[in-house]
């Protein structure tokens, strides 16, 4: 099993699936697609609304920095709560119990880091996106082209998992066919993003991130409520009816060697603060204190989701397994991914079970649409306006640029969408945290705290850290044996974090110290103004007049 | 030159002092905390699974989950910290550097 397993499982699975069928096709058909076009109308009504406030670069890639700190840590959560996650972690605890709980730990210890160490000065010292940052004392130029270049890379990588997962889930659940999911979901997307900008992708996450919080709770409490809201007798119930009996309790086979384990906990822990879809996020409030507000409330959404999506989990094992109406020759239909559907089903019948899977559907659309602003702002703010435009600062050529970029997005996405179909995209995510931890996060950190750091021990350091990680994934069992069906891989570990991570702050590091050009000396000494601003705001972007 | 200003203030220094007292113990108790838990995982997992008491609730599970709410009271605990310390430190260096721009 590897990490990203959980939307290994939901692709394969889904893959196979007669779900639909099985379950009586009408029923789900009505409740679901009444829900989903009712969020589709509301979500098209918002970016006609937003589309009519967006007008210049502020609005288009922050909102105008006018979300409140509390909005944005509900945004947040919704584009960090994908609809893996949410079918993944409950299908992992489903199958093997405390395995499924590491992984909702690893995606919630980043969260911390991120207020601790990141969220308050990148907001005061960037604009729209982590290059602003990065490149604030060091040579525009490079730093742009490096950072953006790992934006894009994560935010491909992590796209091509999300489209194709939902297009197969939506192909599951609406039986709709598969390229017709990933076109819908590639025109939505593409039309938020374009005419809305952040403050559509902001109410977008926001309606989703309520809905999926909401259909969630419900779940767990009718779950909990079964059991006198005590964990033991859910636990001792569910030990009672599991195949693996105890060893539910325990630590499976997730993750053996050492090697993989520390690797793993590096790539969820510092690749979080390392996303560029989220750390954009923080750029919508107005000034630190908020940006500071927004993690707090995100890490308390995100660590609640986890505890209900765990509850989840333990409820399907237990209203699941004693129920052979969610079972085809032995098998759950659907697999282990369709474990929180078929709850939602057991839980409430046809009516929770539309619910839940319009909030899978809307959950994805949510996710994406952050991705696609984040990769568009990439090119347009920090390869367009830096490269093309130079000096020249055009608001409306940027906008222009950006708009031109989400459409080239969405396009691509779906395109990738429909080319990876068949493949197993499950360790694109994986890959996608691990460039986000192994290039953008040591730029970022030592950018913000280290004084001797220089555009060439940046760019050195941080693309070798890009080029490990993907040389790495590629020759590793995931990609080499399992995609390309060689049989022995050529890098023995399948989550190459700990090298990759290792070799960038090592690269930046020899590399900046080594610099003795007059270049290198100005930008260190441009530090001290940089730490003033991180640390007080004094100059920081304020949020735009409405 | 306005720099050199804020960073010769009293509240610049203490400022600075009270963001590193608070900013590396937390980041270092999550860090330890959860790789603390992803070694057990690695080189004790039958440690993890053993019951607590006579049920079937097990070392690895509480932690599990004690370690979702330790993430949450941390930021809790760092909010709390910055809005009482940092937060009047920083209007105050604000204040002496005539606003914010």
């Amino acid at each position: 099993m590897k990490y990203n397993a959980p939307l290994a499982l939901i692709l394969s699975a889904m893959a196979t699936c007669a779900w639909a069928q099985a379950t009586g096709e009408k029923s789900v058909n009505t409740i679901a697609i009444a829900m989903f076009l009712a969020f589709v109308a509301v979500t098209l009504g918002i970016t006609y609304w937003a589309a009519r406030r967006t007008k210049t670069t502020s609005d288009f890639y922050a909102a105008g920095g006018g979300i409140t700190g509390f909005q944005n840590g509900l945004a947040i959560a919704g584009d960090y709560m994908s609809a893996a996650s949410f079918l993944g972690i409950a299908g992992l605890v489903y199958t093997s119990g405390f395995d499924g709980l590491i992984y909702a730990i690893g995606f919630l210890v980043g969260w911390p880091i991120v207020l601790l160490l990141i969220a308050e000065p990148l907001r005061n010292l960037g604009k729209y996106t982590f290059a602003d940052v990065a490149s604030f004392r060091l040579q525009q130029k490079p730093i742009r082209i490096l950072a953006a270049s790992g934006s894009l890379v994560t935010v491909t990588f992590y796209l091509i998992a999300q489209m194709v997962g939902a297009g197969k889930l939506i192909e599951l659940l609406f039986g709709l066919p598969y390229e017709a999911a990933v076109i819908i979901v590639g025109v939505l997307m593409t039309l938020y993003v374009t005419f809305g900008g952040m403050l559509a992708t902001t109410w977008v996450q926001l309606i989703k991130a309520i809905l999926l919080l909401s259909g969630a709770s419900l779940m767990a409490i009718l779950v909990m409520a079964q059991f006198g809201f005590s964990f033991e007798s859910l636990f001792s119930e569910a030990v009672k009816v599991h195949a693996k009996a105890d060893a539910i309790m325990a630590p499976g086979t997730l993750v053996s060697d050492p090697i993989s384990a520390i690797s793993l906990g590096i790539a969820l822990m510092f690749g979080t603060a390392g996303l560029p879809h989220i750390l954009m996020r923080f750029f919508t409030v107005k000034d630190a204190v908020q940006a500071r507000r927004s993690v707090f409330y995100a890490t308390g959404f995100i660590g609640y989701f986890y505890i209900l999506t765990f509850i989840i989990g333990f409820g399907a094992i237990i209203l699941l397994l004693k129920n052979p109406d969610y079972f085809t020759d032995g098998a759950l239909i659907g697999g282990a991914n369709m474990a929180a559907i078929h709850l939602s089903h057991a839980l409430g019948g046809d009516v929770l079970l539309g619910f839940i899977s319009a909030v899978a559907f809307a959950t994805i659309l949510a996710v994406v649409s952050g991705l696609t602003l984040a990769g568009s702002s990439a090119i347009s703010h920090d390869l367009y306006a830096t490269l093309v435009l130079k000096g020249n600062r055009d608001e409306k050529k940027e906008i222009r640029a950006s708009q031109i970029a989400t459409v080239c997005l969405g396009v691509i996405a779906v395109l990738l969408g429909i080319v990876f179909e068949k493949q197993n995209v499950a360790f694109m995510v994986g890959l996608a945290f691990c460039v986000a931890a192994s290039a953008n996060f040591p730029i970022l950190l030592l950018s913000m705290y280290w004084r001797k750091l220089t555009t060439r021990g940046a760019v050195i350091g941080g693309g070798l850290g890009l080029f490990t990680a993907v040389i790495l994934v590629v020759l590793g069992p995931t990609v080499w044996v399992d995609a390309f069906g060689f049989t022995e891989a050529i890098f023995p570990y399948k989550y190459p974090a700990i090298f990759s991570v290792s070799i960038a702050f090592i690269g930046i590091w020899f590399f900046s110290i080594t610099d003795k050009s007059a270049a290198a000396a100005s930008e260190q000494a441009a530090f001290d103004a940089q730490f003033v601003r991180s640390q007080t705001g004094i100059g920081a972007a304020e949020a735009s007049q409405h | 030159m306005q720099t050199e200003t804020i960073r010769q203030l009293p509240e610049y220094a203490a400022l600075t002092r009270a963001r590193k007292k608070i900013m590396w113990p937390l980041s270092l108790a999550v860090i330890v905390a959860y790789f603390a838990l992803i070694l057990a995982i690695a080189f004790e997992p039958a440690l993890l699974g053993t019951p607590i008491g006579n049920g079937v609730t097990s070392i690895g599970m509480v932690l599990g989950l004690g370690i979702i709410l330790f993430c949450m009271v941390i930021t809790g605990i760092y909010v709390y910290y910055a809005n009482r310390v940092l937060e009047p430190l920083t209007q105050a260096i604000v204040k002496k550097a005539g606003g914010k721009v």
